[in-house]
C-alpha cells in the first residue's frame, strides 16, 4: 500500500487503513509505505524500502494517487509487481487560479501524471467513482481493466460516537456543509443561499460549515468574510474548523440539510456520512455527486441561490420529504458503501488483478 | 413506492421547489451590501478599491501619462496595468488622445463590462472621442468644435501663458531652495566625512591596539604551547619511571614470594625437628619408665611430695578440685589425693602412665585439655612445666588459659622435678622469666618451694582485672 501521506480525518488516509485491514483480513499480508504519517495506528516503512519489500511479480502495489508523485510513477514504470492505481481525483487547477500558485502548481502537476498512468496499463485502475475512472477511459485505458470500488470509510467509527452539541450554532433552519474551505466547495454559493434564505423570511437560519481553511488559501478565506459582510450573512454563519468526531456527529443530527454545492468531487464522503446518519441532503449535480448520492437527496444542476434556499425550506417543512430522504439515504448507505460491501467489491476487484 | 415513482416524486418536488424559488427570487431578490468599511481598508494594500464602483470622471483625469493609465486600470479594471495594456493607452495617449478615450476604452472593454464600474460623465466625452476618429466628419467636427472653442481656447491658452510663467517662477525658486538645499547637503556631507575620517582614524587606531594585543595573545599561546610541550616531556620521564618502578615492583614481588617459600620451608624444617625432639623425649620417657625407680629417689620424692601437696592444700578449700596436667607417672597426683583433694590428672606418654596405678589419669594432651576448661571452674590447677616446652609463647598461652579456668582466689602450681628441666637462674625455666610470665598472666608474686633442683612454683589468681591489664 503506497501513499503520499497519513493524517487521521483525511479520506485517502481513512481508505488506505480500511483497504489494508479488508485485505489483511482477506488474508493477504500488507504494509504501508509513506514518505509520511503523523496519528495514526499503522506501522509505516518508507518508500524507499518497497523494492525490496516485494519479492515476487506475483506481489502487488496498491498506489493512492491523489497528489503529482514522481517516485510513484516512476516505480510503477519499473516495477515487476502488479499495480493497483487507486484514484481519487486530484481538483482540477482553475479553481485555485486567483487563490494560490502553490495549488495551481501541485494540482496541475498532479493532473498531469494522468496520462502517463494512462499509458502505463497498468493491471487495474480502482476508481473510487465512475467519474473518477472517466479520467482513464477518456485517455484510452481498456475498461476491462477498470474497476469501481467507494473508499472506505470511519462512517461506522462516527456512527458509534456519542454526539457532542455544546459548541454547535442552533437555526431554523440549520445547513451543514463539511469540507474544508477551498474554492471548490462553493462556499460562495452556500453564502449566497443563505441570503435567499433569510430574504425569504427565515431569519433563523444559520449555516455551519465544518472544515479547515489551509493557511496557503488565506486570501480564499478573506474572500469568503467579505462575501459574508457583502451579503449580510456573518452572524448567521459559523465556521468551525476545530471540530471533532462527537461534534460532527452531532452536527448532522442537528442539520435539517446537508447542503453540498461542491463543484469539483472525487467522491464526497460527507454524502455518505449524512446518509448514513439520516441527514437529508441537497446538492449541487456536480463532478461525482450524482452517483455518490444516486437518488438519496435533492441534486439540482444548478446551485441558483433561491432554488437552493427553497429546497432546504420544502425539506424543514415538509416531514414526508424529509422521511423519504432519509430512508433512501439509509438503503443506499447500506446497499452501496456498508464496509461488508466494500469489503467485497475490493475482494471482486482484486480477482481482476489476480488474473493478470 | 418503485424506483421509477420515487424518480418521479422526487423529479416533482423539485419542480415544486424550482416554482417557489422562481417567486421567491421576484419576491425577495438577494440582499446586496454597500462596499464594506473594511474592503476599503483592505484597498490600501495595493492600491484598489476593490468595492468601489462609481466615480465621477474629474476623479479619474487628474493624473498624467503613466500615472493616469495606472490609476484607471486599478479604478475600471479593479487591477494593475499589465504590461500590453498599459503600452497601448499610453500609446493613444502620446498620440494625442483624450484621457476620456482611455477611460472609455477600458470601461467598455470586454473586462471592463465585466467589472462594471460606472464613471459619471464619461459617456458623451468617450462618445465625442470616437467620433472625432470617423473620416472626414470626424475631421470636421473637430474644425467645428475647435472653431467654436475659439474664445474658450484663447482663454485657456492667456490662462496657460500665466500659468507657465508662473510655474516657470516656481521653477526658478524651487531651483534657487534646491541649490540651497544642495549647498546645505554638501556642508553637511563635507561635515560628515570629516567626522568619518575621525572615526576611521579612531577605528585604525583600534585596530591597530586589537593587533598588537593579537600579537601579545600569540605569543602567549607561543609561550604556553612551549610549557605543554615542557610537560608533556616530563609526563613521557615520569610515565617512564612509573614503568620502571612497576618493574621493581615486580622484581619485588618476585623476592616476597621466595621469602615465603624459605619461611614456609623453614617452619616444615622447625617441625620436623619439633618432632624429632618430641619422639626423643617421648623415648627417653619410656626408657625412664622402663627403668626401675631407685628406692632413696623414690622416698626423697615420696616426701618432697607430702610437703608440697600440704603447701597447696592450705590454700584451698576442702575436697578442693584440682586438674593435674603432665601427670607422669601419677606420684604428684597421689600426694594431692591424699590430702583430700578432688585431684584428676592428664598425661601424655603412654609408657609414664602404665607405672601410674591411679585411675583418675587420662591419656591426653596436657595443652589442648587446659584449653577446653571451662571458665572460674577449678580450685587449682597443677601443671608439670616439662608438660609445656617449646615456643615460650606456648607457655604464656598455657597460664592465661589456666587463669581462665580457675576460680577467683585460685592457686595455679607449676611443678618442676625432672630432669633437664629444672628451674635455675639463666637456664631454660629461670624462675625470674616465670615470675614475670605469671605476674603478666594475673596471678600475684609466685612463691616458691625449692627442694634441690627441683622446685613447686605456687601463684594465686588475682580477682582484679585491672590489676592484670
Amino acid at each position: 500500500m503506497l501513499v503520499p501521506g497519513l493524517a487521521p480525518h483525511d479520506a485517502v488516509s481513512n481508505d488506505t487503513l480500511g483497504m489494508t485491514r479488508a485485505l489483511r483480513a482477506q488474508g493477504h499480508e500488507v504494509v504501508v509505505f509513506a514518505p509520511h504519517a503523523r496519528g495514526v495506528d499503522e506501522p509505516i516503512r518508507a518508500p524507499a524500502e518497497i523494492e525490496s519489500w516485494l519479492q515476487s511479480p506475483a506481489d502487488a502495489i496498491v498506489y493512492h494517487y491523489c497528489v503529482g508523485w514522481d517516485f510513484a510513477l516512476a516505480l510503477f514504470g519499473r516495477t515487476r509487481a502488479r499495480r493497483v492505481l487507486r484514484y481519487h481525483n486530484i481538483t482540477p487547477p482553475e479553481f485555485f487560479a486567483e487563490w494560490s500558485d502553490g495549488y495551481v502548481a501541485a494540482c496541475a502537476e498532479g493532473r498531469g501524471q494522468l496520462d502517463a498512468y494512462a499509458a502505463l496499463n497498468c493491471e487495474l485502475y480502482l476508481g473510487c467513482s465512475p467519474y473518477n475512472l472517466d479520467d482513464f477511459l477518456a485517455r484510452g485505458v481498456d475498461p476491462r481493466r477498470c474497476a469501481l470500488l467507494p473508499p472506505f470509510h470511519e462512517v461506522e467509527q462516527l456512527r458509534s460516537l456519542a454526539p457532542s452539541a455544546g459548541r454547535l450554532p442552533r437555526g431554523e433552519p440549520l445547513l451543514l456543509m463539511v469540507g474544508r474551505l477551498a474554492p471548490n466547495k462553493a462556499h460562495v454559493d452556500l453564502i449566497d443561499a443563505l441570503a435567499a434564505l433569510r430574504a425569504m423570511g427565515a431569519d433563523a437560519a444559520h449555516l455551519l460549515s465544518a472544515g479547515k481553511l489551509d493557511p496557503n488559501l488565506s486570501r480564499y478565506g478573506e474572500a469568503l468574510e467579505q462575501h459574508l459582510h457583502r451579503r449580510d450573512v456573518e452572524d448567521a454563519v459559523t465556521l468551525m474548523q476545530d471540530a471533532n468526531g462527537a461534534e460532527l456527529r452531532a452536527a448532522y443530527e442537528r442539520a435539517d440539510a446537508l447542503v453540498m454545492l461542491s463543484r469539483h468531487e472525487g467522491f464526497c464522503v460527507p454524502l455518505i456520512e449524512a446518509m448514513a446518519l439520516g441527514t437529508p441532503v441537497i446538492a449541487r449535480a456536480s463532478s461525482a455527486i450524482p452517483w455518490t448520492l444516486g437518488e438519496a437527496g435533492l441534486l439540482f444542476d444548478e446551485a441558483d441561490p433561491h432554488t437552493i434556499a427553497a429546497a432546504v425550506l420544502r425539506v424543514q417543512r415538509d416531514a414526508a420529504l424529509r422521511e423519504h430522504l432519509r430512508a433512501a439515504g439509509r438503503a443506499r448507505y447500506a446497499s452501496t458503501f456498508a464496509p461488508a460491501v466494500l469489503e467485497r467489491d475490493l475482494a471482486t476487484a482484486l480477482t481482476q488483478v489476480a488474473a493478470r | 413506492m418503485n424506483p421509477d415513482r420515487q424518480d418521479d416524486y422526487l423529479e416533482r418536488v423539485k419542480a415544486e421547489i424550482r416554482l417557489e424559488a422562481e417567486a421567491a427570487r421576484e419576491r425577495a431578490p438577494l440582499p446586496r451590501r454597500d462596499p464594506p468599511p473594511r474592503a476599503a481598508k483592505a484597498a490600501v494594500a495595493d492600491g484598489i478599491e476593490r468595492e468601489r464602483l462609481d466615480y465621477a470622471i474629474g476623479e479619474l483625469t487628474g493624473p498624467h501619462y503613466i500615472a493616469f493609465v495606472d490609476h484607471v486600470f486599478r479604478a475600471i479594471l479593479k487591477r494593475p496595468p499589465d504590461d500590453a495594456g498599459a503600452t497601448l493607452q499610453l500609446r493613444l495617449l502620446a498620440a494625442g488622445a483624450p484621457k476620456a478615450e482611455v477611460i472609455g476604452n477600458l470601461r467598455w472593454s470586454p473586462e471592463g463590462r465585466r467589472v462594471g464600474t460606472r464613471v459619471r460623465g464619461l459617456l458623451p466625452r468617450y462618445a465625442l472621442a470616437k467620433l472625432a476618429r470617423v473620416p472626414v466628419l470626424g475631421y470636421a467636427l473637430q474644425w467645428s468644435l475647435a472653431f467654436a472653442g475659439l474664445p474658450l481656447l484663447l482663454r485657456h491658452q492667456r490662462a496657460a501663458d500665466t500659468s507657465t510663467a508662473a510655474g516657470f517662477t516656481a521653477v526658478a525658486d524651487a531651483q534657487r531652495d534646491n541649490v540651497r538645499r544642495f549647498d546645505e547637503a554638501q556642508a553637511a556631507h563635507q561635515a560628515l566625512s570629516a567626522e568619518h575620517d575621525r572615526r576611521s582614524d579612531e577605528l585604525r587606531g583600534e585596530i591597530r591596539r586589537l593587533q598588537l594585543r593579537v600579537d601579545d595573545l600569540e605569543q602567549r599561546a607561543a609561550r604556553l604551547e612551549d610549557r605543554a610541550h615542557a610537560l608533556e616531556l616530563r609526563s613521557d620521564s615520569l610515565e617512564g619511571r612509573a614503568g620502571a618502578v612497576a618493574h621493581e615492583l615486580v622484581d619485588l614481588r618476585h623476592y616476597v614470594h621466595a621469602a615465603n617459600h624459605w619461611v614456609a620451608s623453614l617452619q616444615r624444617s622447625l617441625a620436623e625437628l619439633e618432632d624429632v625432639a618430641a619422639n626423643e623425649r617421648e623415648r627417653a620417657d619410656a626408657f625412664a619408665a622402663a627403668l626401675p625407680e631407685n628406692p632413696s629417689s623414690a622416698a626423697v620424692r615420696r616426701d618432697r611430695h607430702a610437703e608440697w601437696s600440704a603447701a597447696l592444700a592450705q590454700h584451698l578449700p576442702p575436697s578442693a578440685r584440682v586438674l593435674d596436667l603432665g601427670s607422669g607417672d601419677g606420684a604428684w597426683l597421689a600426694a594431692l589425693a591424699a590430702r583430700g583433694l578432688d585431684a584428676s590428672g592428664v598425661e601424655a606418654n603412654a609408657h609414664l602412665l602404665e607405672r601410674a596405678p591411679q585411675a583418675r589419669i587420662a591419656q591426653g594432651d596436657p595443652a589442648a585439655t587446659l584449653v577446653r576448661c571451662a571458665d572460674a571452674d577449678l580450685d587449682a590447677i597443677s601443671l608439670g612445666v616439662d608438660a609445656f616446652v617449646g615456643a615460650e609463647s606456648a607457655r604464656i598461652d598455657a597460664l592465661h588459659h589456666a587463669r581462665r579456668a580457675l576460680k577467683p582466689d585460685g592457686w595455679l602450681a607449676l611443678r618442676c622435678e625432672r630432669e633437664p628441666y629444672r628451674l635455675g637462674e639463666g637456664g631454660d625455666l629461670d624462675a625470674a622469666r616465670w615470675s614475670a610470665w605469671l605476674v603478666a598472666a594475673g596471678f600475684r608474686a609466685p612463691e616458691i618451694l625449692r627442694d634441690g633442683d627441683a622446685a613447686l612454683v605456687l601463684a594465686r589468681r588475682t580477682a582484679d582485672e585491672s590489676a592484670r591489664a
